[in-house]
């Protein structure tokens, strides 16, 4: 047991972050709103930390303390969603494609404002950034608390009047506000607080990685996370969190496979580094064969349905 | 300001500007059609200049699956871009017919296509990546009998365009002439304008939607292809995932000029190119950013761009 | 009550009885003039019938009231106040509540989540209480599904509140739609055609639910129906629109016999 931690350390906590980053793009999905800007408070959180615990707390001996870990995470989720709202308010009047076109331009500015700041390290970025736990695998005692919350967050809102007017948003815009329901407000407080997340799991992912720079929170990582919502589930928010998990550990399991001798050599060194492409298909079929992802809502209640008549 | 250096930038701007608009009216040529933005453009570029360099005869370098591969012939290099450019256009083709078709057998909101498209974009780049390796290629140079640079100014203050450059300016105009001859004087063209305003209903007048999709996917990954390998042979092929930078960029093009405008892919990428040479020098590190500013204030201020109209939604 | 046509342009008059004051209203969509200098006022607690061909602009008028439409010239006033331009969210807050011609339910959702959406004017929890579970927002979520259901049994759909809404029968969903535009506790309820696809039965129901309502809720009713039997029966005043201008006003026995209105519907020669 011990060593199959000690194997799969890195990759449980990055499963984790990852489910947990799955979330900020469901939430302003929630209300209908296509927004990959989560990579970019995601990298402005990993910068805040950084930042903060290379440059602003002085180095002592032994371990960073936890505490200062958290009160990076605060800073990074408050900053972020400052930024959030600032940017939310005027580009959350945009509908469909052209939000989804804001938000890409958003995180490739912010990308190249990261490159090139004295303070963010350029080009190379910050590193040797101070690690409050002796094991990767203690990461967990941040990572998992983090995810249980924003799940739980989550679960608790699609059952209040908030959620339902998210929820009302994307079934029909105009209906929604007909009935009440203030379209900008609620979708710019999804995307806050989508923010405000990111935020948090960049701070935290700093730490974890021990260096940041501008290759975090890029294109990619929007893809990564339009694969985990397309295809864990876009309904509901336990789809989000098994597409994290799931897909995080995919290719750590293909690779397995790929060790594997019965495999031929290039079909073996594909599975070990075709993540991208893996997930690009995925996202394609996706789109033509479960727009709504996996882990449907109907699911969930015909899996619950089949276990209340199991007892 | 020096009229030297302002004559200068300003052919700069116009250079890359010109690139950004062939590139550009492949992309817009699609929404125009289809009201759908097909992100893979960037990999089609991407698949047009590798192909074109294989069919030069040149060799693959130390990374990827076909490491030190070549064909077995080699073309000149005109035909070569020929040549990659169909291999891109049946690419675009082969695209069209697995994600693109079913989506709209079932009605689905451009979004769900758009965000298929980027799957599709990342996967094909990283196949490329995967086959080819990321290390930067350089054409043979077709333009050897021809001078280097060509002179706008004058002796004494010289104003220099690389010749390659001012084939691509070139190109980026016949392009524009002949689409934009092609969609208002041609029965085709005609027949494309009907499709992009109701498809049902053109093919119940007895269109044949599906040939004219198929046309412009085909004229969208030729132009894409064109534009892969003219970029490569002026600045190199810096590693496939170029191809998704340039459909980012393009996507601020195109928003600039209007969706689906073709003299306004035109208009936005050489407004764009401008936009990026005029950076000033102290700035030079974001110049990257300009076009993504652009597309965001466009998108605030005015999200059907420069030529586009303003589109008036029912209830 | 006049049966002429509305005259020119100006305010009529405000009498204190009015709840809602439409005062020259214009609408032009590119080159289409889709609502033309209307004017009416309608009095609280009346059931007004608003009636045209096709294309008349009843919608548009509709789209104008609550504010999914901004009008190009006029004013509209609720209550003495100037709701003109106010966006939709705003014009439902202030007590004006709508079915659409074209049914636009909530479909992937329960029929209880639809009508409990509607209370969202009503109710004033916001993010943090409702995911923290306060007391004030769990009382408040207990009573919003009574009211929801209540009203649900008003219409006779409290048989399947946890349906989808998609999956109902047309003619019940037009009456789950009008389930939630009651949970708007509004004062003005406007129905687009709430008898569209209905057979004879279903409308003589839908007839009496209207009266029933407007009477247990003392509500003010306005009403787009294509079907003229029934807006005849039902309503207190007719206004008649053609190619958006007002042609006609008056209670519907005068308003069916207006020589204008006659044309409109049958054409010369008739």
């Amino acid at each position: 047991m011990a060593s199959f931690f000690a194997t799969y350390d890195f990759l449980l906590v990055s499963m984790v972050l990852a489910a947990v980053l799955a979330l900020t793009l469901y939430l302003p999905l929630m209300a209908g709103q296509l927004s990959v800007a989560s990579p970019g408070f995601y990298a402005l959180g990993g910068y805040i930390a950084a930042i903060m615990s290379t440059k602003i707390f002085p180095p002592g001996p032994g371990l960073y303390p936890v505490s200062l870990v958290l009160l990076e995470m605060a800073v990074a989720a408050v900053v972020s969603g400052a930024l959030g709202l600032a940017v939310g308010v005027p580009a959350l009047r945009l509908r469909g494609i052209f939000l989804a076109l804001a938000t890409i331009a958003f995180v490739q500015i912010l990308g190249v404002v990261a490159l090139n700041l004295q303070i963010t390290g350029g080009a190379v970025g910050i590193f040797g950034i101070p690690q409050p736990f002796a094991n990767p695998i203690e990461y967990m005692w941040l990572a998992v608390p983090l995810l249980l919350v924003s799940m739980l967050f989550v679960a608790r809102l699609e059952r209040t009047r908030t959620g339902r007017a998210l929820v009302a948003l994307r079934e029909d815009e105009l209906a929604a506000a007909a009935m009440g329901v203030n379209p900008t407000y609620h979708k710019v407080l999804a995307f806050t607080t989508s923010a405000v997340l990111a935020g948090a799991v960049g701070a935290v992912s700093a730490h974890f990685i021990n260096t940041w720079n501008s290759r975090q929170g890029t294109f990619d990582t929007s893809v990564n996370l339009m694969a985990f919502v397309l295809v864990g589930g876009s309904r509901t928010f336990v789809g989000p969190v098994v597409g994290g998990l799931v897909l995080t550990a995919l290719p750590e399991a293909l690779r397995g496979l790929a060790g594997v001798d019965v495999l031929p050599g290039w079909l073996a060194s594909f599975l070990r580094d075709g993540r991208l492409i893996i997930f690009g298909v995925l996202i394609a079929i996706g789109t033509v064969f479960f727009p709504h992802g996996l882990i449907t809502p109907g699911l969930l209640r015909r899996l619950g349905r089949g276990r209340a008549r199991a007892r | 300001m020096n009229r030297t250096f302002l004559l200068q930038q300003v052919l700069n701007g116009l250079a890359i500007g010109s690139v950004y608009a062939i590139f550009a009216l492949g992309y817009t040529l699609i929404f125009s059609v289809l009201r759908i933005i097909n992100f893979t453009h960037g990999a089609i570029f991407t698949i047009g200049a590798y192909a074109t360099y294989a069919l030069t005869g040149s060799q693959f370098g130390i990374n990827g699956l076909l490491a030190g591969a070549t064909l077995p012939f080699a073309l000149p290099f005109v035909l070569a871009l020929l040549g990659g450019s169909v291999v891109a256009a049946l690419s675009g083709v082969i695209v069209e017919r697995l994600a693109f078709r079913p989506l709209r057998a079932r009605g689905a909101d451009p979004l769900l296509t758009l965000v298929s498209s980027l799957g599709v974009a990342v996967a094909l780049v990283n196949i490329t990546q995967y086959l080819f390796g990321a290390e930067p290629y350089s054409y043979p140079d077709p333009l050897q009998g021809l001078p280097t640079a060509m002179n706008f100014g004058t002796a004494a203050a010289p104003v220099l365009v690389r010749t390659v450059q001012v084939v691509i300016f070139g190109v980026s105009m016949v392009m524009l002439v002949l689409l934009t001859y092609l969609m208002n004087a041609t029965r085709t063209g005609k027949a494309l304008r009907a499709v992009a305003e109701d498809m049902t209903t053109s093919s119940l007048l007895g269109i044949d939607t599906d040939r004219l999709v198929l046309l412009t996917f085909v004229i969208s990954g030729f132009l894409g292809g064109v534009t892969g390998t003219l970029i490569g042979l002026s600045v190199g092929v810096a590693g496939p995932y170029f191809g998704i930078a340039f459909g980012l960029k393009g996507l601020a093009v195109i928003v600039l000029g209007g969706l689906g405008d073709i003299p306004g892919a035109v208009v936005g990428g050489l407004i764009i190119g401008l936009a990026e040479a005029f950076v000033p020098a102290q700035y030079i590190a974001y110049r990257e950013a300009v076009p993504f500013a652009l597309l965001f204030v466009v998108l605030l201020v005015r999200p059907q761009g420069l030529l586009g109209r303003a589109q008036v939604q029912k209830v | 009550m006049s049966v002429a046509p509305a005259a020119a342009p100006g305010a009529p008059a405000v009498s204190g009885a009015d709840l809602l004051v439409v005062d020259a209203v214009t609408c032009q969509f590119g080159g289409v003039t889709a609502v033309n200098a209307v004017s009416f006022a309608v009095g609280r607690g009346e059931l007004f019938g608003l009636i045209g061909p096709n294309g008349a602009g009843k919608t548009t008028l509709f789209n104008l009231i609550t504010g999914l439409t901004a009008p190009g010239g006029g004013h509209l006033r609720f209550r003495g106040e100037d709701i003109t331009g106010l966006p939709p969210h705003r014009v439902a807050e202030r007590g004006i509540a709508r079915t659409f011609q074209n049914v636009r339910l909530f479909g992937e959702l329960s029929a209880l989540d639809n009508v409990m959406i509607a209370r969202h004017v009503r109710t004033r929890s916001g993010l943090v209480g409702g995911v923290l579970g306060l007391g004030a927002a769990r009382r408040e979520e207990r009573e919003t599904r009574e009211r929801a259901t209540a009203l649900l049994d008003l219409v006779g759909l409290a048989d399947r509140p946890e349906e989808r809404a998609r999956n109902f029968a047309y003619g019940d969903q037009r009456r789950l739609e009008i389930a939630r535009a009651l949970a708007l506790e509004p004062e003005l309820l406007l129905l687009d055609e709430p008898a569209a696809g209905m057979n004879a039965g279903e409308k003589r129901a839908l007839s009496d639910l209207i009266r029933s309502v407007r009477a247990r809720l003392s509500l003010t009713v306005l009403l787009i129906e294509h079907y003229v039997p029934l807006v005849m029966n039902l309503c207190d005043r007719i206004a008649v629109l053609n190619f958006g201008q007002l042609i006609a006003l008056g209670p519907p026995a005068l308003v069916q016999k207006h020589p204008a209105v006659v044309e409109a519907y049958l054409g010369d020669g008739a």
